[in-house]
């Protein structure tokens, strides 16, 4: 690594304002723990790093709302989601996927914001997010704005995110109703990075499937919403044929990638199983919250 | 930018002595810990897989290959070479070695870090909390059945100790 600026602004406004240039070597930093392994490859080579750390404690709180969401500070540390008593009850699903997200000491300075941020496609907590409705909360020169966590990628790692914006919350709906489930695949190591991720929320009434929302992810050059396979369910019972009919939908309308971990035949095969699981672990495991 | 323009000094504590010492922006924290004669973290994967660099910063593990030296500013770092300051080896240390915990040696510091942490937080906890916990340290050796019985050992020493 070379040598560069690394600055700490005490306000959100004065991070902004450093973040607020053309020069894209000018980056923010939380937890650090994927832009750290991007410089020691010299794949990115900062001029300057804005440390959110002075200013984490402001974006830190994960607090349940009155009508059953949950406010999670994109400054929060992956573990703080973890082991949070209100992210356990309100999104058991999201505490769940952390038990096998990178290791305790990732886990432990990561944070929320810059995991969503980083725009890479592997990542296990955006496609969850995603599946539960989430928004995040941006902050830029020009004011504040929302948007759906399925909107924010905007291809292989890049979002939607702007000059001088950084996310400064998730914001999850009422999940009362939804049971929810995330899976990947592994293909070469159980540590190694997904082969595939699959995140599924369903509410159910009336004995069918009333809304479904289903994400794939690291298959995929960025997360993407299944429509086709939730259409599929939608007035459904939630049964083992509902299940396999989406997940044919599901290997119909998306493109997979082909790379070191599968072919694009093979992970068609992983979706079509984990979907299916997926749906079956979201109805049997899922406690209607 | 050249390195000499970005050093900054920075003050934090050492396994309890106060060190005061200059730092490029790109240093990590495990260079940091070498130039002070520290080599109990290594830096094995570099990518925060492995845990061979394995410190403690206010209390918390974290990697420090994957942490800027310049950011323990202020802070409280605790590395393995701080664990027998008072004369004895810490309990995790003599279990890892009655039990046979270790070949080479190379991650061990990360291993008993980890498991000071993991104890820290829960003072029996099950082979599969164990498991869980030090998912993120490879002993090449493969020395991991020996390391689960050295965790459980040294969880039983302290609860006893705790108790007495």
């Amino acid at each position: 690594m070379r040598g560069f600026e690394l600055v700490h602004p005490g306000s959100l406004a004065e991070a902004i304002a450093l973040l607020d240039t053309d020069d894209d070597r000018v980056r923010p930093f939380s937890g650090g723990t994927a832009l750290m392994l991007m410089m020691k490859t010299g794949v990115f080579r900062p001029s300057r790093l804005v440390h959110l750390g002075r200013i984490g404690a402001a974006h830190a709180a994960i607090a349940a709302g009155p009508n059953g969401g949950l406010r999670i500070g994109a400054m929060a540390t992956l573990t703080a989601v973890e082991h949070s008593a209100d992210v356990i009850r309100v999104a058991p699903v999201i505490a769940g996927a952390m038990k096998r997200l990178a290791n305790v000491r990732v886990r432990n300075v990561a944070c929320v914001g810059g995991n969503l941020a980083h725009g890479d496609p592997h990542m296990d907590l955006p496609p969850v997010l995603a599946a539960l409705g989430g928004r995040v909360a941006i902050a830029g020169p020009q004011g504040t704005r929302e948007v759906a966590v399925e909107h924010l990628f905007s291809g292989y790692y890049e979002t939607v995110l702007g000059r001088g914006e950084l996310i400064t919350e998730v914001e999850l709906p009422s999940q009362r109703g939804w049971t929810s489930a995330y899976l990947k695949c592994t293909t070469r190591s159980a540590d190694d990075w997904p082969a595939l991720g699959v995140a599924v929320s369903l509410r159910r009434a009336g004995g069918v499937i009333a809304e479904a929302r289903l994400v794939v992810s690291a298959a995929t050059e960025k997360l993407t919403r299944l429509a086709g396979a939730e259409a599929a369910l939608v007035g459904a019972a939630a049964d083992g044929t509902a299940f396999a009919r989406a997940a044919d939908a599901a290997v119909a309308e998306v493109e997979l990638v082909e790379d070191a971990r599968g072919s694009a035949d093979y992970k068609a095969q992983l979706l079509r199983v984990h979907l299916k699981r997926a749906l079956a672990q979201a109805v049997n495991d899922g406690a209607v919250s | 930018m050249d390195a000499s323009e970005t050093a900054r000094t920075i003050r934090f504590t050492l396994n309890g002595r106060p060190v005061t010492t200059t730092v490029e922006s790109h240093l990590d924290l495990v260079d940091l810990l070498r130039r002070l004669d520290h080599f109990g973290a290594r830096e094995s994967c570099g990518q925060g897989l492995c845990g061979c660099c394995t410190v403690l910063v206010d209390g918390v593990a974290m990697s420090g290959c994957l942490t800027l030296a310049q950011l323990v500013d202020g802070r409280r770092v605790d590395a393995v070479e701080g664990l027998d300051r008072g004369g004895a080896l810490s309990p995790v240390q003599q279990a890892f070695i009655d039990e046979g915990a270790f070949q080479c040696g190379f991650c061990t510091p990360g291993f008993v870090l980890m498991t000071h942490q993991l104890l820290e937080r829960n003072p029996n906890p099950s082979e599969g909390e164990i498991r869980d916990f030090l998912a993120g340290n490879l002993c090449r050796c493969a020395a991991y059945p020996e390391i689960i019985r050295a965790v459980k050992s040294a969880a039983s020493r302290m609860r006893a100790s705790a108790a007495a």
